[in-house]
């Protein structure tokens, strides 16, 4: 057994309640960030949230509300039009162009689309994320089988992406995302393109990374996902952060 | 850092492979430009050396009239003698004049068998040291008292010297553009090909999108994402150079011996070091094209 399958099995159910005050040290900070793509209309409008290292965190929000660029923001794909964001220790507003990949190795990264490369396999897909950050031969053969174990791919490590179904590519892709053990993971729609039972599978995987220390973050619309996972929600609607809600459910945005 | 030279080369090769039609446009023109800055530089060296040679055979001739006393030839001729820039002096006697004409028309000798006498008149040549400042020398003669005297004909005295008047100006402003023209024209080339290259590689990196959305995502340095593109930009140049080279290489040998029988009487120095250094210039410049062509698409088509 890897030793983060054993960590994973020694953790302990977590306390029903985690009151703000004892949270850890931040993960993510943003103090009156906005967006505007194009001028008087603002695709995120004065936020300001706090995420602690080691949180579990919904954001809800109907197309359009802001839940793409809040992600995008974070990874520096976009930057704020105002306001200052924190990820990891790093001024977002101050961090060089070319500092930027050593934050995005800090990041792992979950989409919709999963973003998988089509002619290479389920490992090579996830080597290839190691392999172009540096990392050696014997690193990748060691933590690419033993990250795919974790996420219950261990009998397709050599299918490539049309081999596997939908839920399956999800998982190769959060092993990807996870296989450098990122302090931080964004998920931009995860279970966007997958069936119900599928998709709860998926957020069990990423809770389950959660318990290891990881922070997530999730974007998503998919309201049962949500109320049923009970975690940390962020509501926004219309570039406006409606609702910070500890334990929250999706609610009613409408 | 042994893997990661493994992967860009791999990288570089896939490209290559993919994009074949592209790359062998790249490679195409690349080798043309090169190959007109490598003959400009040939056909510089070759001028240059002809020019040179033109050059150190002026001298200056003043005929003598035949009533001349040898008394003011002797004073003209130990006046340019102690004249700064002047090489030597030679008197040519009417004897030698003869024997040289008689040897410029061996061909055909019924010429000098024609003539009556010989009617060819002295003269004095002066050889200089700097060809280039040859107003000097001729002010001194015609400022000499003996120069009146003694010049072929008397009555314009002018029409007695004669220098190669304008020869090397106009040789050297028709080599000069030439020259122009040819480094217009390569600079041409070399644009349509760092057009060209851009162009490859931006199909390059349009192919391999999805890999380098990933790669930024997950962190990989701009030098990493970058690297490979430059490589194949500098592959596609390094060919088309090394074509080129070789296509010199061979005009030397084939054309060369030829076109030095024919123009026997000049002295080229049209060595094996001259070809070393075209081949480097080459090499040096198709690189510069090739990476520059890759970095300007890089800047264009893949922001980082």
């Amino acid at each position: 057994m890897s030793d983060l399958e054993s960590r994973l099995d020694q953790i302990v159910p977590e306390p029903q309640f985690s009151p703000r005050a004892n949270r850890g040290p931040l993960m993510i900070s943003m103090r009156n960030v906005s967006k505007r793509y194009v001028p008087n209309k603002a695709a995120l409008e004065n936020i300001n949230v706090e995420v602690a290292a080691g949180e579990f965190v919904f954001i809800v929000g109907h197309s359009g509300s802001g839940k793409s660029t809040f992600i995008r923001m974070l990874l520096r794909e976009v930057a704020p039009s105002s306001g200052q964001i924190i990820v990891a220790g790093h001024d977002l507003g101050r961090l060089k162009n070319s500092k930027v990949p050593y934050l995005r190795r800090n990041i792992g990264c979950v989409f919709q689309d999963f973003k998988l490369l089509p002619n290479k396999t389920a490992f090579e897909n996830v080597a290839f994320a190691l392999q172009v950050i540096g990392k050696s031969k014997h690193v990748i053969n060691t933590q690419v089988p033993e990250v795919l174990r974790l996420v219950g791919l261990e009998g397709k490590i050599h299918n490539y992406p049309h081999e596997l179904s939908g839920g399956e590519q999800q998982r190769v892709s959060v092993a990807r995302a996870f296989v450098n053990r990122p302090p931080l993971l964004l998920c931009d729609e995860p279970t966007g393109n997958l069936d119900p039972q599928t998709s709860l599978g998926i957020m069990k995987l990423l809770e389950r990374i959660n318990r290891t220390g990881t922070t997530t973050l999730i974007a998503t619309h998919d309201q049962e996902m949500v109320n049923y996972m009970r975690q940390r929600v962020i509501a926004l609607d219309e570039g406006q952060l409606v609702r910070d809600q500890d334990r929250g459910v999706y609610g009613n945005v409408d | 850092m042994s893997i990661n030279v493994g992967y860009f080369i791999s990288e570089a090769a896939t490209s290559f492979r993919r994009n074949w039609v592209m790359t062998f446009g790249g490679i195409a023109t690349i080798f043309l430009s090169l190959l007109l800055m490598g003959s400009a530089l040939l056909m510089n060296s070759l001028v240059t050396d002809m020019v040179g040679d033109i050059e150190s055979r002026i001298n200056i001739q003043v005929w003598i009239n035949d009533n001349a006393e040898d008394v003011d030839i002797d004073g003209l001729q130990t006046i340019l003698q102690n004249t700064e820039n002047v090489q030597s002096v030679h008197l040519v006697s009417k004897d030698e004049a003869l024997q040289r004409f008689t040897y410029m028309t061996q061909d055909s000798p019924e010429i000098v068998e024609q003539l009556q006498g010989n009617p060819l008149p002295r003269s004095l040549e002066i050889e200089l040291v700097d060809t280039q400042d040859i107003d000097s020398v001729l002010t001194v003669i015609r400022n000499s008292e003996q120069f009146p005297l003694v010049a072929d004909p008397p009555a314009d005295p002018e029409r007695a010297l004669s220098y190669g008047q304008g020869i090397v100006e106009s040789l050297l402003s028709a080599t000069q553009t030439a020259r122009y023209a040819g480094i217009a024209l390569v600079g041409i080339l070399a644009v349509v090909s760092l057009i060209f290259i851009n162009n490859t590689i931006r199909l390059a990196i349009y192919a391999r999108r999805n890999e380098l959305s990933i790669m930024r995502l997950v962190g990989a340095s701009n030098g990493f994402i970058r690297a490979p593109f430059i490589l194949e930009g500098i592959l596609q140049a390094l060919v088309g150079a090394i074509l080129a080279i070789l296509v010199l290489l061979a005009i030397k040998s084939f054309a060369f011996p030829g076109l030095q029988q024919t123009l026997a009487f000049i002295q080229f120095s049209f060595t094996n070091t001259l070809m070393t250094h075209i081949a480097l210039v080459l090499l040096v410049s198709g690189i510069i094209i090739g990476a520059l062509g890759a970095i300007i698409a890089m800047r264009k088509y893949l922001k980082i």
